[in-house]
């Protein structure tokens, strides 16, 4: 049985000028220790997806249908005690996108990072730090970072100490929305490799959200690729990478800067759909280069094209 | 915060030396120092005659010795020394309560009746703006949000001694409910310590309804928009989703962090209420530094313009040095 | 791209209610200035306002006329007669008759005849009496003018000639008998005038005599040049005008309306002038750097930290003590200066921090590369940006010099020569309106103050969306 289920999901922003579709239908499944990346442009969906699977959809979003169910439990008609009690953060945690402000500013990391401990296990102050302590040396941190501030350490530091933060009640999946954009090239090689590690040595269950395929290439063990909120191609990596289906994830890898490949490098023309007022049929058929009759009318169903490889799109 | 001291006192030491108006200053001083040599002189010389030589080279001595033989930009530092410890001589047209016509006597008498006056207007005015600020902030966009905006623009363009001026007109003469102006009942002859209090709090009402009216809206907008703007932060989120009780999230992370913005606001506030207070109380005869300002401007009393413009300034400064302080204590970011 | 931009931050603009309501204000304001400037004198404070004559003849602290429809008891219009032309003209006298209807039980402050212009070779008598609605007839005054040329004022209040004819008459026709000196002392004159005597337990009190009243005067005089430019009977009421009249008779209403663009004038040159010097010091310090931004920044922090209204109040009486300050220079002209040196650095301060986020753009980068001059990139891409941002700041400094030049008037620091809405309050307060319930002399300056204040701080919050984006609606 897969720890997390998505089926069917839906949230929508109600705004003033109209609903935005950001998660159209959507679902997946996470197995134990597996990791999952989910691509896709900016603006198609992966962020809110995340946030939704915390039940932490911003206003004016909301949940508008579907279910998530994480170990047999559905937190979508949870009530939002339990949810807080017994879901959040024990069984999923997030690393946030853009996380450098994800700290706050008054107290010390220590006492942040003890703060889910104490508020959901019944542990003594003195054990709380030391698992603290544990966990920041497991992210390749100094213990002393305990006593700092947010604002002296750097932002790879921080991004770190968010990562301890996430792991440190051991929930079965951890979201990392878009982990390493905020940092520089170097530093972002280092969190890609704490998270292999972490993937390795604690068998963590990753839903890794990224625009970046190229990182998704190096850590996971599915993909789900996400177009105007909705997924598009869903599959094993090895699956997805060497033989990509759909137009849409075949224009992103030939975006991808490769050493080897003597390929041009193209960019997908067009851009993203007003999610508020998607195209009718395929939402990729503008810029797709296989555009036929059929997709201008009719959305294409998902289908599974042999290996759990699914796809949607008309030409399959 | 000091060179913001220094620069003002230069400034107005230039523009006071520039237009004439150090030497009224310095002249009157030295006629009240003459004034009582002269007193003193008269006891031990009787001849008239030899009296007034006397005094006249006294005169030329004490005009030496506050350089009014020199050139206006030669005295400045003299000057601003001089403001900077009150040493202005006598006021024209006012008696301290004790009877003193020392200028330094009358303002330090003044300062706690605008201490007591505005800090009771910027206490509550705040209060009520955190509250209802906070409240507001909770429901962006609503009809409430839309209304405040609405009062802190009515609260930014009321002219506060107006609106004081209405006051007077519709609670004191209207519905005569309460005193048109002063600190206490005049004649009020009971020492009854209680009823001298009441007799207070009953005069200190319109004034500080007055400033309370035109403070209350701009602190209902600053909180909010303060802690609305906390509330986007993604630490907030954070706190969330590590399945904090919403108490916790208010508590250690929404008012924690509003708290050093907030405060600022409370301090500056104070500090501008105090000066923004002047024709407030003027209006209400409120025996405070501002009506004595008033008072200082209708009969032309420079030394005691010039050492009220001094307090006030101060008054600014001193709130800066006390909020760079506060801050060191309750915002890590400032620690070094 | 450009004008797609602009037209797009300019319907955003227009979608808030509150920018629309802070335009429609505007635009009242504008008109009335407009109709000021093209309709009122120019030198209407110096000529007019500060004139006491020229008000002589209005009722003094009287509300507007409209109270009469929220009051039951109505109260009593002013007003005018006037006529040049004598009614009818006999070989040796003139008379000139002007009928007058009263319909209220209130009596007249007081009625003045003006003889306007009386010229003549030989001196003439002059009579002034009242032909009542009942037929009686009083013989007020008998005057006789001694220089060709003169008018004359006869107050009918106060005068013991009167008093002693409306004593004369109440003892005539109705056998009661009050002294004139009585008559003056309780001010009886205008009961015994207009109305009829009635006493009940021992008191003499009058009952309001209603209709048609005429005010003669006869010029006497064999001489056929002797003439009287015009007549004039001003019966003083009990209300006047649009918006009453204060202690010395002054049309409110006048100078409410001449308010207008002056402080229309007072407040958008005050903010032009400052987001102009904000705005150069701030690109200038965010351009160039070094020992110019350094100094310019330390400068801001001094401005920024010091309480603008003492020393508004500081200067403006130091000019006011300085002589030949004072005749030469207009004390709105210093609240102005005072008020853009003290205002410009909150605008430096942050068009330097948004300069210097710009000046890192690639754009701009490339025209330093490309070898365009300091000046042309500042004003073809740096200006620009920052302009709705100073736009907005300037929406906020507008109303708050209104307020402050509002508050020196109030300290009487302001110019005497230009009626502004602070100096009517400031004669208010001076003459104690509050604590004589003079509401109409208190309140309609103030609401205006307050009216012309908060259409720019209405602009100004529409102007939030566009210059702060992350408060736009999605
Ligand atoms: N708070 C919000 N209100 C309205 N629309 C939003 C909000 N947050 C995101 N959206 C819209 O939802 C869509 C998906 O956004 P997001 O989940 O952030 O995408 P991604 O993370 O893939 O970049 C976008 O079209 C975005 O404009
Ligand atoms: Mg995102």
């Amino acid at each position: 049985m897969s720890l997390l289920d998505v089926k069917n999901l839906k949230i929508y922003y109600f705004t003033l000028k109209g609903v935005v579709r950001a998660v159209d239908d959507v679902s997946f499944n996470v197995r134990e220790g597996e990791v999952l990346g989910i691509a896709g442009e900016s603006g198609s969906g992966k962020s809110t997806l995340g946030y939704g699977l915390m039940r932490l959809v911003p206003p004016p979003g909301r949940i508008v249908g579907g279910n998530i169910v994480v170990s047999g439990r559905d937190i979508v008609s949870m009530d939002e005690g339990t949810l807080r009690r017994e879901i959040r953060w024990k069984v999923i945690s997030m690393i946030f996108q853009g996380a450098l402000n994800a700290l706050n500013p008054v107290y010390t990391i220590g006492k942040q990072l003890v703060e889910p401990i104490i508020f959901h296990e019944d542990v003594s102050l003195k054990e709380a730090y030391e698992r603290a302590a544990e966990m920041v040396k497991l992210v390749g941190l100094n213990e002393d970072v305990l006593r700092r501030y947010p604002h002296e350490l750097s932002g790879g530091m921080k991004q770190r100490v968010m990562i301890a933060m996430a792991l440190i009640l051991r929930p079965k999946i951890v979201i990392a929305d878009e982990p390493t954009t905020a940092l520089d090239v170097v530093i972002q090689a280092q969190i890609m490799n704490l998270f292999k590690k972490i993937k390795k040595e604690l068998n963590q269950s990753i839903i890794f959200i990224t625009h970046d395929l190229s990182l998704i290439a190096e850590i996971a063990d599915n993909v789900a690729v996400m177009y105007a909120g909705k997924i598009v191609e869903y599959g094993n990596s090895d699956n997805v990478f060497n033989t990509p289906k759909h137009p849409y994830t075949q224009g992103l890898l030939k975006s991808i800067p490769r050493l080897k490949s003597k390929e041009k490098l193209s960019w997908i023309p067009g851009t993203p759909p007003d999610l508020r007022n998607p195209p009718v049929g395929c939402r990729f058929h503008p810029r797709c280069p296989y555009v036929m009759d059929v997709c201008r009318r009719e959305e294409p169903p998902i289908k599974d094209v042999g290996g759990n490889h699914l796809v949607a799109c008309w030409l399959y | 915060m000091i060179a913001v001291l220094y620069g003002v006192l230069i400034l107005t030491g230039v523009i006071i030396g520039v237009t004439g108006l150090s030497d009224i200053v310095l002249y009157n001083i030295v006629d009240e120092r003459l004034r009582i040599i002269k007193q003193q002189l008269a006891i031990k010389i009787k001849d008239p005659e030899q009296l007034n030589r006397a005094v006249e080279e006294l005169k030329q001595e004490l005009i030496r010795a506050y350089d009014l033989d020199k050139p206006w930009y030669a005295r400045i530092p003299r000057i601003i020394y001089q403001i900077m410890v009150l040493d202005l001589g006598t006021s024209r047209s006012t008696l301290s309560f004790s009877g003193s016509n020392k200028v330094a006597d009358i303002i330090l008498e003044r300062i706690p009746n605008t201490v007591l006056m505005v800090t009771t207007a910027v206490l509550i005015s705040s209060l009520v703006g955190l509250v209802v600020g906070l409240w507001s902030a909770t429901k962006v966009g609503s009809l409430l949000d839309r209304f405040t905006s609405l009062i802190s623009a009515i609260s930014y363009s009321l002219p506060t001694w107006w609106f004081g001026m209405v006051v007077i007109l519709v609670f004191a003469y209207e519905l005569r409910l309460f005193p048109s102006g002063g600190m206490t009942t005049p004649g009020l002859t009971i020492t009854d310590p209680i009823t001298r209090f009441l007799d207070l709090l009953w005069h200190l009402f319109l004034p500080v309804l007055t400033l309370f009216v035109a403070l209350v809206g701009s602190w209902i907008y600053v909180t909010r928009s303060i802690v609305i703007s906390i509330t986007k932060e993604d630490f907030i989120v954070v706190g969330r989703a590590k399945g904090l009780p919403e108490r916790v999230i208010r508590n250690r992370y929404l008012l924690r962090n509003s708290a050093p913005p907030i405060l600022t606001n409370m301090i500056l506030g104070l500090a501008g209420s105090i000066t923004g207070a002047i024709l407030t109380e003027a209006i209400f005869n409120w025996p405070g530094m501002g009506s004595l300002y008033y008072n200082a401007i209708l009969s032309a009393d420079i030394n005691m313009i010039l050492a009220l413009t001094y307090i006030y300034t101060l008054v600014y400064v001193v709130a800066r040095f006390i909020l760079e302080v506060l801050y060191v204590v309750l915002d890590p970011r400032v620690r070094y | 791209m450009k004008k797609l931009l602009r037209n797009e931050l300019l319907r955003i603009f227009l979608s808030s209610s509150i920018s629309k309501i802070g335009i429609i204000f505007l635009a009242i304001m504008i008109i009335a200035s407009a109709y000021v400037v093209m309709f009122m004198p120019l030198d209407f404070g110096l000529r007019y306002w500060n004139n006491p004559t020229f008000w002589a003849d209005y009722p003094k602290l009287v509300p507007p006329e409209w109270v009469n429809i929220f009051l039951g008891n109505k109260l009593l219009r002013h007003t005018i007669l006037i006529t040049e032309k004598p009614t009818l003209s006999l070989e040796d006298t003139k008379q000139y008759i002007l009928t007058y209807s009263h319909d209220t039980d209130q009596l007249p402050q007081t009625i003045v005849f003006k003889l306007n212009n009386i010229t003549f070779t030989y001196t003439p008598i002059i009579e002034l009496s009242v032909r009542r609605p009942d037929g009686r007839v009083i013989n007020l005054l008998v005057i006789q003018p001694l220089t060709s040329g003169v008018s004359e004022r006869v107050d009918l209040s106060g005068r013991l000639e009167v008093a002693v004819a409306l004593s004369r008459f109440l003892k005539d026709e109705f056998n009661v008998s009050i002294s004139a000196t009585e008559v003056i002392q309780r001010k009886l004159e205008f009961k015994i005038l207009m109305g009829t005597p009635v006493i009940s337990n021992g008191y003499v009190d009058f009952k309001t005599l209603r209709g048609n009243y005429m005010f003669n005067v006869f010029l006497k005089s064999d001489d056929p040049t002797a003439r009287i430019g015009s007549v004039e009977v001003v019966i003083f009421g009990w209300c006047y005008g649009l918006m009453g009249t204060d202690h010395l008779g002054r049309d409110l209403s006048q100078a409410l309306l001449y308010g207008f663009p002056v402080a229309l004038l007072i407040g958008v040159v005050t903010s032009v002038i400052t987001a102009v010097v904000g705005a150069l010091a701030g690109v200038v310090s965010g351009y160039y750097g070094g020992i110019v931004d350094e100094v310019i920044q330390r400068l801001c922090d001094v401005l920024n930290n010091i309480p603008l209204l003492p020393l508004l109040i500081f200067f403006m009486f130091v000019i006011r003590m300085n002589e030949e300050l004072r005749r030469t220079v207009s004390p709105l002209a210093v609240i102005i200066i005072v008020l853009v040196v003290f205002s410009w650095a909150g605008i430096a301060i942050i068009v330097r921090s948004m300069v210097l986020s710009i000046k890192s753009q690639q754009f701009i980068e490339a025209s330093v590369a490309v070898g365009a001059s300091s000046i042309r990139i500042m004003f073809k891409h740096i200006l620009p940006q920052v302009a709705p941002f100073i736009f907005a700041q300037m929406m906020f400094l507008t109303p708050s010099a209104i307020l402050s030049e509002a508050a020196l008037s109030l300290l009487g620091l302001s110019d005497p020569s230009i009626p502004t809405w602070g100096q009517i309050l400031e004669s208010a307060f001076a003459n104690q309106a509050m604590y004589l319930g003079l509401w109409w002399w208190i309140v309609p300056p103030g609401l205006l103050i307050m009216y012309s204040a908060i259409t720019f701080v209405f602009i100004a919050q529409g102007l939030e969306p566009i210059v702060e984006p992350r408060l736009r609606k999605v």
